[in-house]
């Protein structure tokens, strides 16, 4: 074995991961800069330099750049990475390429919390919550949805087992929301519907802040996870033999892919395919998968393919603007079909 | 870490032994009270039929099921005791578990099993990419380093597995039926690689074998797992005979003879009997063909430390026997005469012929005096010597198979 061989292999090995991130990084940028410069009034680039540079929030352009695009922006490539990691957790953990938040009825939890706090009146006693009550209430949906499936793991052990439970619980609450929705007065209704069909527009600075400064601090978390993490993909009993403390281990994925697709759902809905679609994608283009390459390759190509969609479900039929959904399914479902039937899915 | 051969290390002191053990899941006990004790450097197999608890009693040794009763102790300490990074230093496995981990070349795979040695991200110093790059080339495998995992084939995956238990370091390795659903080639490179892993580094293998003749050539000790319990251990000369062998997996149809090493698989003799004169080796290649075919074989007269004396007595053949060295007399023939008399066909083995064995050429001229159809290997002007006989029933053939086939062709 010539040492030197593995050393240059290694050698070219990496220079394509961070020719890749480089590419990735600057896509993720132009991809910023046209979400926010096009709709239905242009901005040109020069117009978008001098509005940047002179933090103008006083003429109408700047305050379409400042109250309206980038926060949409900054909240559809927050929300694309966060879902795409999210989904990513998921799959490592349980070794299912199919799985993303969505399956396994995060998501679904989530919804149910929210269409409680939004359309009835128990809501009424936190007035103080209120700014937060959407993000507070979404979190406590998907860790109940996923302490139930959780629960329910423990006594069986079989990762087959709980994906079964994970889809019963997304069925399960989706029934709960369908009976407050049948109840529920016409006003709440429209608010409802439209949060649900999904969409990254209207987020206070706010609430972009509370998105960066959490999700930012999950994503450092699960980095520093990436090791166990690929240690996880031979399997449970490989992983503990190894040195990961199984126990500790899933108590963190569960933590951080529940926090991520619970505070995403919370400001956006449900946005599906986004966690199942993209940590493929990321593994097909890096041709890996080792974590520590598709944690930062997915939170670049989450963002884009969501600030991409984004713009697709702003521009395609406006004035009229469709559910983001709508668009990540369009993207997401046939590229799911098509490694599926290529066989060339693996975790 | 070393190369091959540089330091071999003779097996001294015990390096993990279990204590009132009982394993099972769930609580439900499949094996229980089991006392062992496992050499530094030795080769250790677990027989027993399916089902035994031998994959139960590995996942218990490897901290990965808790004991229902007792406990495994490492170096007297006991397993729950260790931190799981330290065991992993001491400790590592190849288990039957399909493993699928995805895009990783056989480098970044190897790698992987360097966990409990990395810091927090996992980055390979310079001294961990050697112990890959060590691991690899201990199992025959550092052609297969770029490759990616999921193009090598079951014998290369195996071999690739153990590199990675390897590249840990340990001391300790516990296998699951480590050459399950392999060719004979990888079969036996695996069991050469483990083999060498005990003798030149001083690695202590527990492996559980479902090849009970492999497991006896190969293994310093043997355990004998059945019915919920140890059945025996020690050396596999000691442990393994006839008797114990056949017990453990309720054999009827074959035996297992220490003497081969090997399972021959008895002839049930539904198909008529045949007489072979046999001796110094030449009659084992009819015993077994004969078998084969489903005939009843009787034989002698054998000297009892002849390989046809072994074979043919695994055989669950008839045999007709004088002590090793000593002149075959009157008395040996006459008792052997009856069985010529009753057998439908008589086969020369082609025996060389010595004055121990000179009485042996009285059989056959016996047979072809009864009107017998006798089929011989010799040739025609060895017959004459030998024999002393011209008679029209010595059928003279040129090999074995042939002489079968001669054989069967007869009513």
């Amino acid at each position: 074995m010539k040492e030197y061989q593995i050393k240059e292999n290694i050698a070219v090995q990496s220079k394509r991961y961070r020719l890749l991130f480089v590419l990735f990084a600057v896509v993720l940028l132009i991809s910023v800069a046209v979400n926010i410069m096009v709709g239905s009034i242009d901005i040109s680039f020069s117009e978008l330099f001098r509005i940047i540079y002179t933090s103008d929030v006083t003429t109408t352009n700047g305050f379409i750049v400042w109250k309206i695009r980038i926060p949409r922006t900054i909240a559809a490539i927050l929300g694309g990475a966060y879902l795409a990691v999210s989904g990513l957790l998921l799959q490592v953990f349980f070794r299912n390429p199919i799985v993303g938040p969505f399956i396994l009825g995060i998501s679904s939890g989530a919804t149910l919390m929210v269409s409680v706090v939004m359309l009835t009146t128990l809501s009424l006693g936190f007035t103080a919550l209120a700014p937060f009550l959407t993000t507070v209430s979404a979190l406590a949906g998907a860790y109940a949805a996923m302490t139930v499936v959780l629960f329910i793991a423990a006594k069986v052990k079989n990762m087959i087992t709980l994906l079964i439970a994970g889809l019963m619980m997304g069925y399960l609450c989706h029934a709960v929301t369908s009976v407050l929705v049948a109840f529920a007065e016409q006003e709440k209704l429209k608010m409802f519907v439209l949060w649900q069909l999904g969409s990254f527009s209207g987020l206070k600075w706010s609430e972009i802040q509370i998105l960066f400064i959490f999700g930012g601090l999950i994503l450092v978390l699960v980095y520093a996870l990436s090791k166990p993490l690929n240690a996880f993909l031979l399997g449970e009993a490989y992983a503990s033999t190894m040195g990961v403390n199984i126990r500790v281990f899933r108590f963190f994925i569960i933590f951080c892919s529940c926090a991520l697709a619970g505070m995403v759902t919370a400001v956006a809905g449900p946005v599906a395919f986004i966690g199942l679609a993209v940590p493929h994608m990321t593994r097909l283009c890096f041709v890996t998968s080792d974590n520590r390459i598709l944690i930062p390759g997915t939170v670049l190509l989450g963002a884009i393919v969501t600030g991409l969609c984004d713009l697709i479900a702003r521009l395609a039929f406006s004035p009229v603007e469709l559910p983001i959904s709508s668009i990540t399914a369009f993207f997401g479902a046939p590229i799911v079909i098509s490694l599926l039937i290529k066989r060339k899915v693996s975790v | 870490m070393s190369g091959p051969g540089t330091n071999t290390i003779t097996g001294t002191g015990t390096i993990m032994r279990t204590k009132d053990l009982s394993v099972g899941y769930n609580k439900k006990t499949v094996l229980s009270l089991v006392d062992l004790a496992f050499e530094k450097g030795k080769f250790i197999s677990l027989l027993g039929p399916n089902g035994a608890g031998k994959t139960t009693l590995l996942r218990t040794m490897a901290g990965l099921l808790p004991p229902c009763n007792g406990s495994v102790l490492i170096d007297q300490i006991s397993l729950n005791k260790f931190k799981q990074d330290h065991l992993a230093r001491i400790l590592s496995v190849v288990l039957t578990d399909r493993v699928s981990p995805g895009l990783f070349s056989v480098f970044e795979f190897v790698a992987l099993g360097r966990y409990p040695h990395t810091g927090l991200l996992g980055r390979l110093k310079k001294a961990d990419k050697k112990v890959v790059i060590t691991s690899l080339s201990q199992v025959h495998a550092q052609d297969l380093v770029f490759r990616q995992i999921e193009t090598l084939s079951d014998g290369e995956k195996q071999k690739v597995l153990i590199a990675r238990a390897l590249a840990q370091e340990p001391r300790l390795i516990l296998l699951d039926e480590p050459t399950i659903h392999l060719d004979l080639k990888h079969r036996m490179e695996v069991m050469s690689i483990l083999q060498n892993l005990c003798r030149e580094r001083g690695i202590t293998v527990v492996a559980s074998m479902h090849d009970v003749d492999i497991a006896a050539k190969i293994s310093d000790q043997v355990i004998l797992i059945k019915d919920g319990g140890i059945v025996a251990w020690g050396p596999p000369e000691d442990t393994l005979n006839k008797k114990s062998v056949a017990a453990l997996y309720d054999f009827e149809g074959a035996t297992f003879n220490p003497n081969l090493g090997s399972i021959e698989i008895k002839c049930n003799g539904h198909r008529g009997s045949v007489f072979v004169v046999g001796g110094i080796g030449c009659g084992t290649v009819f015993y077994r063909l004969l078998a084969k075919r489903g005939f009843a074989v009787s034989t002698g007269v054998l000297h009892t430390n002849d390989l046809d004396y072994y074979v043919a007595i695994s055989l669950g053949a008839k045999c007709i026997t004088r002590l090793p060295l000593e002149k075959i007399t009157r008395d040996q023939i006459n008792e052997a005469l009856p069985l010529v008399k009753q057998a439908d066909y008589v086969i020369d083995a082609g025996f060389p012929v010595s004055e121990l064995n000179q009485m042996n050429t009285e059989l056959i001229r016996y047979a072809l005096a009864q009107g017998k159809l006798v089929f011989t290997l010799r040739k025609e002007k060895d017959v004459k010597r030998f024999l002393q006989t011209d008679s029209e029933n010595l059928i003279i053939c040129e090999n074995e198979v042939s002489l079968i086939d001669k054989m069967d062709s007869y009513p």
